[in-house]
């Protein structure tokens, strides 16, 4: 910041701190406690059974019919949604927008 | 006075563009920006459409698809699919990190790995390569190596790539911008954002650079950056010149909890995006406006955000599209920052937008 500069002491120790040594390391913003799940967003096999960045639900799409199809395009994990790439590629076949048909959803029984 | 009257708001009806977005399972969407309503569907033969761009002339538009590390190229004009490929071969797979259309609209340069399924496992290529697809022959023509120096897994991931108007150079934006000679793939110039020439800044990072009605050889984004004593983020507008690789950085205030890219408005003197701070069931979005001429936030405005969206602007600027997650697309007034109307595509909104401006 070349707008900023030292206009006491505590600043200038740090000016002066930083001279000598790299980073002020305790300054650093503390990493904050993530929830640890294993397989990724989910614990389970099934849409809908899902946490958010922050282990809970609230960041989640809603209804969470508005991203089902993104278990498959964007996080490349076909697992929370039936194979649409091998062995069921139709299986939305009848459905564009899963939030308004997802009735016409195939079942699927591996 | 009344016919004046009609056909001055034909004029004006007729002044906005289209709007091409990608949907499920396999088709792009057509809105017609002034009736606001889907006027086409564009079938893609190759699968899903994943990520789209548009040519420099805009009359182009290039499309990634996903079942197949597919391409498809479309008439802006006519709204006809002209050409398609897929790379996939049997049990090999590409990935793609990043890919442009080159300026003559003959080839496509990608940064891809490959997966290859043996009897007993998936081989993974370590290394991130250039490729050249030749949309004529419809396959990889020339391969590069990415430099062994620069990390190989995921070279060019979440970043963009852009070629110099000329066409000799390709820029690949990520924490540094790499600048490779097209001819050969050799890294001529490597411009390290961790260290740029404001002083006080490091870890800095662009966002998302592309946008389709910006300023033919410059790109403009927002930026985030940390200062290196009490590692504050903070936030401002960044402009790279594509001709003269020089960078220009302003810093505007604290930094948000997110930030979506910038989008400007076709005389670029305004730039908007959304901010987020919070996260979760806390998490609050602002449109925020820009004075692009004197680089300062100058307005905000909250608004309902969905749980997950993209950003978009109409070609004339003023209006607002949140697009994605779901099957609508929510116009906004500009001026107003207020909800207009919602687009129903009755289909999932699978790829970002392009705004194609009128052409007269």
């Amino acid at each position: 910041m070349k707008h900023l500069r030292a206009v006491n002491q505590k600043a200038r120790r740090i000016e002066d701190y930083l001279a000598a040594n790299d980073d002020v390391v305790g300054l650093q913003a503390p990493a904050g406690q993530r929830p640890h799940v294993p397989m990724g967003c989910s614990l389970v096999f099934s849409p809908g059974w899902e946490v958010d960045s922050a282990g809970g639900t609230a960041g989640l799409c809603q209804p969470v019919e508005r991203d089902l199809y993104d278990c498959y395009i964007t996080c490349f994990w076909p697992a929370q949604v039936p194979d649409h790439l091998n062995n069921y590629p139709d299986w939305t076949a009848k459905c564009a927008a899963a939030t308004k048909d997802w009735r016409n959803i195939d079942l699927v029984f591996p | 006075m009344r016919f004046a009257l009609a056909v001055l708001l034909a004029t004006s009806a007729s002044a906005q563009g289209t709007l091409f977005v990608g949907t499920w399972p396999h088709t792009i969407h057509v809105v017609d920006e002034a009736k606001q309503k889907v006027i086409d569907k564009i079938d893609l033969s190759t699968g899903t459409p994943l990520d789209m761009t548009l040519s420099e002339d805009r009359k182009t538009l290039y499309i990634e698809t996903l079942e197949n590390a597919g391409f498809e190229v479309i008439d802006v004009a006519t709204h006809k699919v002209t050409n398609s490929l897929t790379l996939n071969e049997g049990s090999k797979k590409y990935r793609f990190s990043a890919w442009a259309p080159d300026p003559e609209g003959k080839l496509i340069y990608t940064l891809y790995r490959t997966v290859e399924k043996k009897s007993d496992r998936f081989e993974v290529d370590r290394n991130t390569k250039f490729g050249v697809i030749d949309l004529a022959q419809k396959k990889i023509v020339r391969t590069g190596d990415v430099p062994k120096d620069e990390e190989q897994v995921g070279f060019g991931f979440g970043g963009g790539m852009r070629f110099s108007p000329d066409g000799k150079f390709l820029y690949v934006f990520r924490n540094s911008v790499y600048i490779f000679d097209t001819t050969d793939f050799k890294m001529v110039d490597k411009i390290d954002l961790s260290k740029p020439q404001f002083p006080g800044m490091a870890s800095l990072g662009m966002g998302r650079v592309l946008d389709s009605i910006q300023e033919p050889g410059m790109l403009i984004s927002v930026f985030n950056s940390q200062d290196p004593v009490v590692h504050r983020s903070i936030f401002g507008i960044a402009r790279f010149d594509l001709n003269k690789r020089t960078f220009e950085f302003t810093p505007v205030g604290p930094s948000a909890t997110g930030m979506t890219g910038l989008q400007v408005t076709p005389d670029r003197k305004r730039g908007y995006t959304v901010a987020f701070n919070g996260q979760g069931g806390t998490r609050r979005c602002e449109f925020w406006e820009f004075d692009l001429a004197n680089n300062k936030l100058i307005r905000k405005q909250e608004f309902d955000g969905r749980a997950r969206f993209s950003f978009g602007i109409s070609s004339t600027g003023k209006e607002f599209y949140i697009f994605g997650a779901g099957y609508t697309v929510e116009v906004y007034d500009a001026a107003s920052m207020q909800l207009r109307n919602t687009i129903d595509l009755s289909a999932d909104i699978t790829s970002g937008m392009v705004v194609v401006p009128a052409t007269r």
